[in-house]
């Protein structure tokens, strides 16, 4: 009993320190500390978690994020759809950057490596925009209905018009639309696999049918390879050196696939997860209703880790 | 101006509206508070069994069926869900499409409560009464039961009916109305009768009566007014025959006066007999006066408001004086004033009055005596007053003229003219007199055997 209350104070204590210090500062996390952070968006807040499931600092917000990105190894970008600035802030020191006003409608950002680049698309001008590392605007191009989900390769930018029925090819460093591939409205989660050279794109469906594949396209001309059943509403893809995870939501399922699209295998794992994502050995589920990140590794959840209400995100830090 | 059963009716109106009203009110208030509290528990009811039907995993299609195989035989519209798309899963994307269930709905399916909603649903295109149950299994939501009502609001419950509701309390307004006017105006009829007697009255008809039907207070008021009305008659009425009879009174020596000195103007009054001639002038003349110096006391008397201050008089001393002044006027007649008095007697009174009061009677008893005849004056104490009575032996008063003597003018004797000399004020001045001076008069007679007069007199305190 003393325990419990020893506990409820101290996390009392800690939220109210937490709470505190954001307008200051938050938890630095050190330069060699390796991560995945659960990004959520209920109760914005950005959970770190170390390899061995323990959660080493928690980032308490008050503004209604709704995605973040990594920005090279030491910044982590924060966006909402609501809000009309984005935000950037340092690892290392737990201080905010810079804040840059952009419009309101920010959908998902998107940062190439070796570009040194970002890019940001609105749901409300329906564009495109790129930046570069210090927030400066570089080149802003107009896309269909809705631009959200972004994936690049090698010169060139993948854009899903999430309510239209066109995929935008884009010339990653003027932002021309050099090809529109049409696929299917409510389209939502790419892979890019140059192994094969196909572009893989899942989505939730359109109207009250929800979909259960997965497309595949040729990278280069767009033409549709085929679907790979994963009911239910796939939209979490992630591609890793030798296969590329799936989540699908409504049936709350893990996919494995190879390259050839088999599903080597599958798991029943989280509720609602969204996203999925490789850190270290394991394969991170983030479950969105269950608030609860699943550690998995030889097709079994090692551990689970609780993190904050509606986990949406995953962002990934290793050496 | 609007009349008084206007107003009533339209205030009974105006209650028989807000009554209809709250009516309507209350059945409305009523059903939504029984009728859907009621179904919305059956509907929850019902729910939580058929959620005992789903243990764990996904739901089936062979779960999905059973539902619809339930809701076959239930007059209550269920079936089960397990598209996540319905089931708001996609929320935190923007979807433009309508789920059955929206966000915060999903959260408290989650959390494993069931989500209640009355009011319209655009889904269904109506207002409903929905309750909506979560098949959870290890946090996911993998279905929902929804279960569903219609909800008819009472008007359209009643549907068709809603026509002849509105019709029939419309004709019950009107018939009710129609009662209370009728009412009303029955209640009111006396009142409108006493108000046309009112007005027949200021017009100065004051033989107007109205009929009186009922006890109540309109019925008390009516026979007030006709009472009131029989007092200002008769008012009315003694006024006027005291004026006839004033100017009656008056004219009488004036044409006396008139005829004799016209004829002593025109010599037709021999010489020798002229004196005599002026003499009843002079007589009538004063006869006049005095009439016109009465008429005025009297006058003087009924308006006069002051008290008088009364004080302690010897009535033995005043007695005699009376007897004194009289004793002349007696000895013409040879009559005797027989005076037998309690010289103890002190009696609070005003001199004046006193004495105006006692010779008044003692003349009258002197006149209506015959000759030779005697006068006796008593004063005793009886009962702390003094009664003086003064007794004669003279021609009386018929019983029938007793009760009217004092009234002014009488004269019982009606055909006597002025021969006795009377003006027929003296007993109405004796009673104005007593009642200033908080006395009483007594008058018993007996015809042709004499008059007795008994006056009471307060004595003076000790």
């Amino acid at each position: 009993m003393l325990k419990k209350w020893a506990f409820f104070i101290f996390s009392l204590v800690q939220i109210v320190w937490l709470a505190g210090c954001t307008e200051k500062s938050l938890e630095s996390i050190e330069r060699d500390q390796n991560f995945i952070a659960s990004l959520n968006i209920q109760e914005p807040s950005l959970d770190f978690i170390d390899e061995q499931g323990n959660v080493i600092a928690t980032w308490l917000f008050d503004k209604a994020y709704s995605g973040a990105i990594l920005l090279g190894q030491d910044h982590v970008l924060l966006y909402g759809h609501q809000l009309n600035e984005i935000d950037v802030y340092t690892l290392s020191t737990g201080k905010k950057l810079y804040s840059k006003k952009v419009q309101v409608g920010t959908t998902n950002a998107y940062y190439v490596e070796n570009k040194k680049q970002f890019f940001i698309t609105n749901s409300k001008t329906n564009t495109v925009t790129s930046f570069d590392e210090k927030g400066n605007e570089l080149a802003t191009q107009k896309l269909g209905n809705y631009p959200m989900s972004m994936a690049a390769n090698k010169d060139k930018l993948y854009v899903i018009n999430y309510k239209d029925t066109k995929l935008s090819v884009l010339n990653i460093d003027n932002l021309k639309v050099e090809q529109e591939w049409p696929i299917q409205k409510s389209s939502h989660g790419i892979a890019i696999l140059e192994e094969t050279n196909e572009l893989w794109i899942g989505g939730h469906g359109e109207g009250s049918k929800p979909n259960s594949t997965v497309k595949k396209y040729d990278l280069t001309t767009g033409e549709e390879h085929g679907e790979i059943e994963m009911p239910l509403m796939p939209v979490g893809l992630t591609k890793t050196k030798d296969s590329v995870l799936v989540v699908s939501h409504g049936h709350n399922k893990l996919y494995v696939a190879d390259f050839d699209g088999n599903v080597k295998w599958q798991l029943e794992v989280g509720a609602n997860p969204f996203v999925v994502n490789q850190f270290k050995d394991y394969i991170v589920v983030a479950g969105y209703d269950d608030h609860t990140l699943y550690f998995i590794k030889e097709g079994q959840v090692k551990k689970t880790v609780d993190v904050g209400n509606g986990a949406f995100q995953l962002l990934v830090r290793e050496e | 101006m609007r009349k008084i059963s206007t107003r009533i009716l339209l205030l009974i109106f105006a209650f028989l509206m807000i009554t209809v009203f709250f009516m309507y009110v209350l059945t409305d208030y009523l059903y939504e508070r029984l009728y859907v509290e009621d179904t919305r528990e059956m509907m929850v009811e019902v729910g939580t069994k058929l959620q005992t039907m789903y243990t764990s995993g996904k739901v089936t299609d062979e779960f999905i069926a059973d539902i619809e195989h339930y809701a076959n035989y239930s007059n209550l519209n269920i079936f089960a869900v397990r598209n996540p798309r319905e089931l708001s899963a996609c929320v935190p994307f923007d979807i433009d499409y309508e789920t059955l269930i929206g966000p915060e709905e999903r959260q408290q399916l989650l959390a494993g409560e069931y989500v209640q909603k009355i009011g319209y649903e655009p889904r269904f295109d109506r207002k409903l009464i929905s309750v909506v149950l979560p098949l959870v299994d290890q946090n996911r939501l993998e279905g929902i039961i929804y279960i569903y009502f219609p909800l008819v609001k009472i008007s359209e419950l009643a549907n068709n009916e809603v026509i002849f509701l509105f019709v029939s309390a419309f004709i019950f307004l009107i018939v009710i109305s129609f009662l209370i006017y009728k009412g009303i105006r029955h209640i009111m009829r006396p009142l409108s009768n006493l108000q046309r007697a009112v007005e027949q009255m200021s017009y100065g008809n004051y033989g107007t009566r109205v009929p009186v039907h009922s006890k109540d207070e309109v019925g008390k008021l009516s026979s007030t007014f006709n009472k009131m009305a029989e007092a200002i008659q008769q008012e009315d009425e003694a006024q006027k025959t005291f004026l006839a009879t004033v100017s009656h009174e008056l004219r009488t020596p004036i044409s006396y006066v008139k005829g004799y000195s016209e004829a002593i103007q025109k010599n037709i009054i021999p010489e020798n007999q002229k004196e005599e001639t002026i003499q009843l002038i002079v007589r009538e003349a004063n006869r006049m006066e005095r009439l016109t110096n009465e008429l005025l006391q009297l006058a003087r008397m009924e308006n006069e408001q002051a008290e008088i201050t009364l004080y302690p008089i010897p009535l033995a001393e005043t007695l005699r004086e009376v007897q004194k002044i009289l004793t002349h006027q007696a000895k013409k007649k040879s009559i005797t004033l027989h005076l037998d008095v309690d010289d103890a007697l002190i009696i609070k009174a005003e001199e004046v009055k006193l004495k105006q009061i006692i010779i008044n009677i003692i003349e009258n008893a002197i006149n209506y005596s015959y000759e030779q005849s005697k006068v006796e004056i008593t004063a005793i104490e009886n009962n702390g007053h003094a009664q003086i009575t003064i007794k004669d032996y003279g021609i009386g008063i018929p019983q029938e003229d007793l009760s009217h003597v004092t009234e002014r003018f009488y004269r019982v004797n009606k055909a006597r003219g002025r021969a006795d000399g009377g003006s027929g004020l003296g007993l109405s001045i004796v009673e104005q007199l007593l009642k200033q001076l908080d006395g009483k008069i007594d008058i018993t007679s007996e015809v042709e055997k004499g008059t007795v007069v008994k006056i009471m007199l307060p004595l003076m305190e000790e």
